[in-house]
């Protein structure tokens, strides 16, 4: 019996040596020639709720925002049988970091997630973007203005919906304009008033005034309401580049003479230029450049910094324009329920019935401070958008408001890398126009995406 | 006992189908080392297969596969962005291996010799390879900032004033060669210690015997009998310039490849590609490329010296 084991035990074993082998060639002639459909093997349990991926909850760091979201999740949970579930990504992993576009590599995108219109064209030309159309009756639609909503339609359908609408201004340091002798009347309105008084303001160890240094959708985002202040455009009716502009050329140099005067830094503090507290209320500046979120920022973190805000300065012989970002819900059309999900966006922003309609309020004045994207939102929000800092906003500074360029990534870094080149790197703002445009023209004779707003 | 017998009547068979004792040594060795070959197959190898295969693809980052045939390495060619990511890589690598040598041999004479100062010392110089790449980014930002940073206000005290060590292109670069060698001084330093330790005490007898001094002795004596190690030093350190996790981590964190492109080294370029614009097929691209020269410069290296084996005649 022993002898007839071990015998049994050798074979076996050489036999297991030879099926691993081939197990392990297998797989590997399996993976190559599997490949690429490697990514879509992801099973996915029928009954598990929408995963819905933001920066706001449960693990963000401002309570009412967290319970605006905990509320919405709820509220939708206790009446719907496709239940929702909140997965909080950190910020910095969500809007530059590679968990979102990896999580679509591998075909394990979200059900719901946000994102800015800086990034609406990346996913709605990569087909991950669902109609919600269909779940938005006509006076809700009617109720979006058009500026707000059209950066998120194409062909008339809307793939996205705004849950806020973000200006940009600049906010001023009382203490520091006292300190330099200057007060609420001396707020500049021309760009030459703007680096006049910043320097005035430039101390050794303050900046008179602070732009955005990163590279990155950010910056671009804040640097655009210069180039229209002068009428400028990166692109033409006719689609071809319009990049190579006198408003252009002034626009990047109006920054780069900023950081050159010495009243700029070269540096930000923080996460960045839309961070007041590490910025303006730290001390770094007299002057800052941020959005309509700087107010909710002020408020939570800061209670005691007086500070003032401005509408954006305009050149000598432009007019005023401010760009307005804002985040919106969108659904995955690769989901597991993009029917659901996209119903789900529906239900919670863009629905007459009164709850979605405070939401969107309760959002904008309590979670946030920002201009709702809805004028019912606007009405239901009362006096919250009449007072203080925000009604500064929604009376001088929000009317001028320009919806973010959508743009896809190509052309985001022609435009960054010539707002970078001029602003830190000294480059010659008209050369700097014209190599960018002749780039830009290079791409827009291949782009054949959605259009570029 | 009756195991024996049948052990023994079980291999007589192979050998007679002609498996030497060598042959079967030669058997033996590769199936140890079989689990790790397959390990390293599987988890390195297979990913670098793919990537090769990406590289041919045009991957739009949302499952969209479209064979691309060489049209991403057409694009590379054409892209004044990589030639300045390359371009920014060589420098990087140009002025950080000869500093990470430098320092990191300069430390280990420092402190080679065995007391219980040198014992701290040593602590010390490694310390900084013990903290997060992240947080060393991060204190370091905060000390170089624009008027308010640490440095910012001691340098006055040198005659320098009002340099923007991460916003002024000129300097960025530096800065970051500067804290790369900072945070891998004292690693290296320990792998010159390692090779200071083998060279024979006699050998430094005997040349101070026949008057040598401190200076002949390094250059006769150490240098040469370190140059193994300097070959792994030099090696190593050009890797970790070009595709090492210290490369990307704190360029990433402190400037992100900013200000004006003069920190995009290509692996910071590489993941711009990938993950902020989805890119993946000319991300791997460019990473099978990176990887052939690493391949090429490594096998010029491992020609140049024989293979690392040095004939001290």
């Amino acid at each position: 019996m022993t002898d007839t084991k071990k015998e049994q035990h050798d074979i076996s074993r050489r036999q297991l040596i030879k099926r691993a082998g081939l197990l392990a060639g297998t797989g590997v002639a399996a993976g190559l020639t599997g490949f690429p459909y490697i990514n879509r093997l992801a099973v996915r349990a029928q009954d598990a709720p929408l995963k819905f991926w933001q920066f706001y909850a449960p693990g963000g760091q401002v309570s009412s925002q967290v319970e605006w979201f905990t509320q919405m999740i709820a509220d939708w949970n206790d009446s719907h049988d496709q239940k929702v579930e909140l997965e909080y990504v950190p910020n910095a992993e969500y809007i530059n970091g590679p968990k979102l576009a990896t999580s679509f590599a591998s075909g394990e995108g979200p059900d719901v997630f946000l994102i800015s219109p800086g990034d609406f064209l990346r996913y709605y030309n990569g087909g991950v973007l669902q109609d919600l159309t269909p779940h938005i009756d006509d006076a809700t639609k009617t109720d979006f203005p058009e500026s707000v909503i059209a950066n998120r339609m194409v062909d008339g359908k809307i793939y996205g919906i705004p849950m806020e609408v973000e200006p940009m201004a600049m906010y001023y340091s009382v203490k520091a304009f006292e300190e330099a002798g200057l007060n609420e009347n001396d707020v500049p309105k021309t760009w030459d008033e703007l680096l006049e008084v910043a320097k005035k303001l430039t101390t050794p160890n303050r900046y008179g005034v602070l732009f955005e240094t990163q590279p990155g959708y950010y910056q671009n985002f804040t640097w655009y309401p210069f180039l229209w202040q002068g009428g400028g455009e990166f692109q033409a009716k006719d689609g071809k580049s319009a990049f190579d502009s006198p408003a252009t050329v002034q626009a990047l140099k109006f920054w780069q003479d900023a950081v050159k005067s010495g009243a700029a830094p070269r540096q930000v503090l923080g996460n960045g230029a839309n961070d007041t507290i590490a910025n303006l209320a730290a001390g770094y500046c007299a002057v800052q450049n941020v959005g309509i979120w700087g107010i909710s920022q002020l408020a939570g973190n800061a209670k005691d910094f007086e500070y003032g805000v401005f509408r954006l300065p305009t050149p000598a012989n432009g007019k005023y324009v401010t760009v307005g970002g804002g985040w919106a819900f969108v659904a995955n059309a690769k989901g597991k329920n993009p029917d659901a999900a996209a119903q789900f966006c529906a239900w919670a922003l863009a629905s007459m019935d009164k709850g979605s309609v405070q939401r969107v309020a309760d959002w904008c004045t309590k979670a946030k401070s920002d201009m709702p994207p809805r004028n019912s939102a606007l009405k239901a929000g009362g006096d919250a958008f009449e007072k203080g800092n925000i009604g500064a906003f929604a009376k001088n500074i929000h009317p001028g408001t320009r919806a973010e360029p959508r743009v896809p990534p190509e052309v985001y870094k022609i435009i960054s890398d010539a707002i970078q080149q001029t602003q830190l790197g000294g480059a010659d703002p008209q050369q700097t126009a014209t190599a960018a445009s002749q780039q830009l023209d290079a791409f827009l004779a291949s782009y054949s995406g959605a259009p570029i707003l | 006992m009756m195991d024996m017998g049948t052990k023994t009547s079980h291999r007589r068979p192979a050998a007679q189908k002609g498996l030497s004792a060598k042959h079967r040594e030669w058997i033996a060795g590769y199936l140890f080392v079989a689990p790790d070959a397959i390990g390293l197959l599987l988890f390195l190898g297979l990913p670098m297969a793919l990537s090769l295969l990406l590289a041919v693809y045009e991957v739009n980052g949302f499952g969209g596969y479209r064979f691309f045939g060489m049209a991403n390495f057409v694009r590379m060619a054409n892209d004044p962005l990589f030639w300045s990511a390359a371009r920014v890589t060589a420098l990087y690598a140009a002025i950080l291996v000869p500093l990470l040598y430098v320092c990191g041999l300069g430390l280990a004479l420092l402190v080679q010799k065995t007391n219980r100062f040198n014992a701290v010392m040593r602590s010390m110089f490694f310390a900084p390879h013990m903290v997060s790449l992240v947080v060393v980014a991060l204190v370091w930002q905060f000390m170089v900032v624009d008027k308010i940073g640490v440095i910012n206000k001691l340098t006055p005290f040198l005659g320098i004033e009002g340099i923007s060590f991460l916003g002024d292109p000129q300097f960025a670069l530096l800065t970051v060669v500067f804290v790369s060698v900072w945070f891998l001084m004292g690693f290296y330093m320990l792998i010159f210690l390692g090779g200071l330790q083998d060279i024979p005490r006699e050998y430094y007898e005997a040349a101070t015997i026949d008057g040598a001094g401190p200076i002949a002795c390094f250059w006769y004596i150490t240098l040469p009998l370190l140059k193994p190690t300097s070959f792994f030093v030099i090696m190593v350190s050009m890797v970790a310039a070009v595709a090492g996790s210290q490369a990307f981590d704190i360029i990433y964190v402190m400037t992100k490849g900013g200000p004006a492109n003069s920190t995009s080294v290509l692996i910071v370029y590489i993941y711009q590609q990938a993950f902020a614009f989805g890119a993946f097929g000319y991300a791997a691209a460019m990473s099978s490329i990176l990887v052939v020269v690493l391949m090429l410069v490594t096998a010029i290296f491992f020609v140049m010296t024989k293979g690392g084996r040095f004939n001290y005649e």
